[in-house]
């Protein structure tokens, strides 16, 4: 398989993961010390870029943080989190920026669809994302997901869902 | 609405041990429209910080009210505040969040302002056979009055209010504790988060001093820090409420004329807090009591539009009320100037995961709001029984507490964390009333 093909399948595979809320399936395509960020807005066009000295929407650095986030889903004490909304990822325009046997680059876009059914209301978060792929145990795994949300009103909120 | 109406939506009966609010302040149209005209654009509303326009002719943007503003600093130094509408037929002059601009030119006919709001132009003004009576009218954009009270910008629509020392009150001291955080003052960090909810405005006026919340609303985030907890051991306890049951921790509350309140809580992790670190520095500078409280928890509402949480970390959150069921808040993180990198650090991480609308909080938090304005269309619903615990220690004036800082609000009231005080909400509830039946 080629690298793009590679890169398609495993940003296909974090979709469906999400989608079928296979939470443990979607923390396993994550290296332990990966980086998952997701830019604030300073203006209009610009977003931020240093996570340590300005805002971001989210950002988990490392794969605990993660699981931590899935717990607060699955573990039935969050009130935002019940019942779970319905979502569908399309991952569109995937190209390979930089290729080399141990790391990938590559960017994509997102649609998110989330329908809420508590509300029976439903938005599209639409972000383009850059995934950074390391090979692991011989499987590409995401050290970096940075997805720059284009719609940043959030109705209500927002979490890993919904990216 | 007629004014007897408006005053029965609040059920104030101290003498009986009574206080009930009425489901229709919060889902009555009618109701809404009066606090827009009243409140919004009738008194002092928070407009944003003088250090988001620090050089002469710098501007940012928002909204009084119903109402879009530019806020702009002019050529002299001086932050005005006018209304984002050309005079000659109403469009948006000035298009961007934020920026540096000397004029302002409309793009539709070419009308120009300039920094002050000063109508500098109109196009093809000597061809345009006006009358006389045009040129006898003002073509400036509308003044609104603006005032700063050390760095906070508020704006009245209504030229007609006393001045903003007076409407703040002694509220001030709250806005001090945050201002003299540093000797060379607070920065707003970039990178603002926006959000809606499907509720009303007051929902997210309650609930910053609603103490009885935390427990049952943030058991998804207490289970994170108590995780966290387990496995770092003592390094964990990075947040305010890393260890918030473990310790003897008094909270009270406080509500100033005009609607003003405060909900303030002893802290059982100051060294969490970045400005722990200079803390030394700072005692020198304003006392030992007022050092004490920049560390405790501060959640407080300068009625009716901005709150400002001091507990994981400081945010600063504007409220624009949309509709009787929708409402805007946009939060920003504010920060002491000159703080350590690592400090700096961890203050942007505890304020994104506390008070993002994407955070392991927040979103517990409107979804509670929304709830609560669908559960009201329950017609029998009509009076809430949210506003009742601590009235029987709840006194006039201020307690001791109130005393270490030397400042007289209008009640206080103060207890255990369990005791969950919601007298905090009594005072803004009155002026609201009060606005409103003066208003009508």
């Amino acid at each position: 398989m080629s690298a793009l093909a590679e890169a398609n399948a495993l940003l296909f595979a974090e979709a469906a993961a999400l989608d079928e809320r296979r939470w443990e399936d979607w923390l396993a395509l994550f290296t332990e010390d990966c980086l998952y960020h997701v830019p604030a807005w300073r203006d209009e066009v610009t977003p931020t870029t240093d996570p340590r000295t300005e805002i971001s929407i989210i950002h988990c650095a490392g794969r605990a943080q993660l699981a931590e986030r899935v717990q607060r889903i699955t573990g039935g004490r969050s009130v935002a989190s019940l019942p779970p909304p319905r979502t569908a990822h399309v991952v569109g325009n995937v190209m390979l920026v930089e290729a080399s046997d141990a790391a990938l680059r590559v960017k994509s876009v997102w649609a998110s669809h989330v329908f809420n059914v508590k509300r029976q209301d439903q938005h599209v978060f639409f972000s383009r994302v850059e995934h950074t792929l390391v090979r692991q145990d011989s499987a590409w795994r995401i050290a970096r997901r940075h997805a720059l949300l284009l719609n940043d009103r959030l109705p209500t909120m927002l979490d890993i869902y919904s990216l | 609405m007629r004014r007897a109406d408006i005053a029965g939506l609040v059920d104030d009966r101290p003498a009986d041990g009574v206080f009930r609010v009425h489901a229709d302040a919060f889902r009555s149209r009618q109701v809404f429209d009066l606090e827009m005209a009243t409140i919004f654009e009738g008194g002092w509303c928070f407009a944003g910080l003088d250090c988001q326009v620090p050089n002469p002719h710098d501007f940012f943007t928002t909204r009084i009210g119903r109402q879009p503003v530019v806020v702009q600093r002019g050529g002299d130094g001086v932050v005005r505040a006018f209304l984002n509408a050309c005079r000659h037929k109403g469009a948006l002059v000035c298009h961007l969040q934020q920026g540096n601009a000397r004029t302002h030119t409309c793009q539709y006919h070419g009308w120009a302002y300039d920094s002050a709001g000063a109508n500098v132009g109109i196009k093809l003004l000597r061809q345009g056979e006006y009358t006389p009576a045009f040129h006898a009218e003002s073509h400036d954009l509308h003044a609104a009055r603006c005032e700063n009270y050390r760095g906070f910008l508020f704006v009245s629509l209504n030229p007609d209010v006393p001045p903003l020392a007076k409407h703040l009150g002694d509220m001030a001291t709250f806005l001090d504790l945050i201002a003299d955080q540093s000797p060379d003052g607070m920065e707003l960090l970039p990178g603002t988060v926006t959000y809606t909810y499907r509720a009303n405005w007051k929902f997210q006026v309650e609930n910053t001093g609603d103490v009885y919340h935390f427990t049952s609303t943030h058991p998804s985030y207490i289970d994170v820090l108590a995780g966290r907890k387990a496995k770092d051991g003592a390094g964990a306890d990075t947040t305010t409420y890393a260890r918030f049951r473990e310790k003897e921790l008094v909270r009270g509350s406080m509500c100033f004329a005009h609607g003003h309140s405060a909900m303030w809580g002893s802290n059982p992790t100051p060294e969490a807090r970045p400005l722990y670190a200079s803390l030394d520095e700072v005692s020198a500078r304003v006392g030992e009591a007022r050092a004490r409280w920049m560390l405790y928890v501060r959640n407080i509402t300068v009625f009716p539009n901005v709150q400002f949480a001091e507990n994981a970390s400081l945010q600063m959150r504007v409220i624009r009320p949309l509709a009787p069921h929708l409402t805007e808040m946009t939060g920003y993180c504010l920060a002491a100037k000159g703080e350590s990198p690592a400090a700096r650090e961890r203050r942007i991480r505890q304020y994104e995961e506390f008070f993002n609308p994407s955070g392991l909080a927040t979103p517990d938090d409107t979804t509670a709001y929304e709830d609560c304005q669908a559960g009201m269309q329950a017609g029998r619903i009509d009076w809430h029984q949210g506003y009742m615990r601590g009235m029987a220690v709840v006194q006039q004036g201020g307690d001791r507490y109130a005393g270490e800082l030397g400042i007289t609000p209008q009640t206080s009231a103060h207890g255990g964390f369990e005791m969950g005080d919601e007298t905090i909400f009594h005072g803004p509830y009155r002026y609201w009333r009060d606005r409103l039946v003066a208003g009508a």
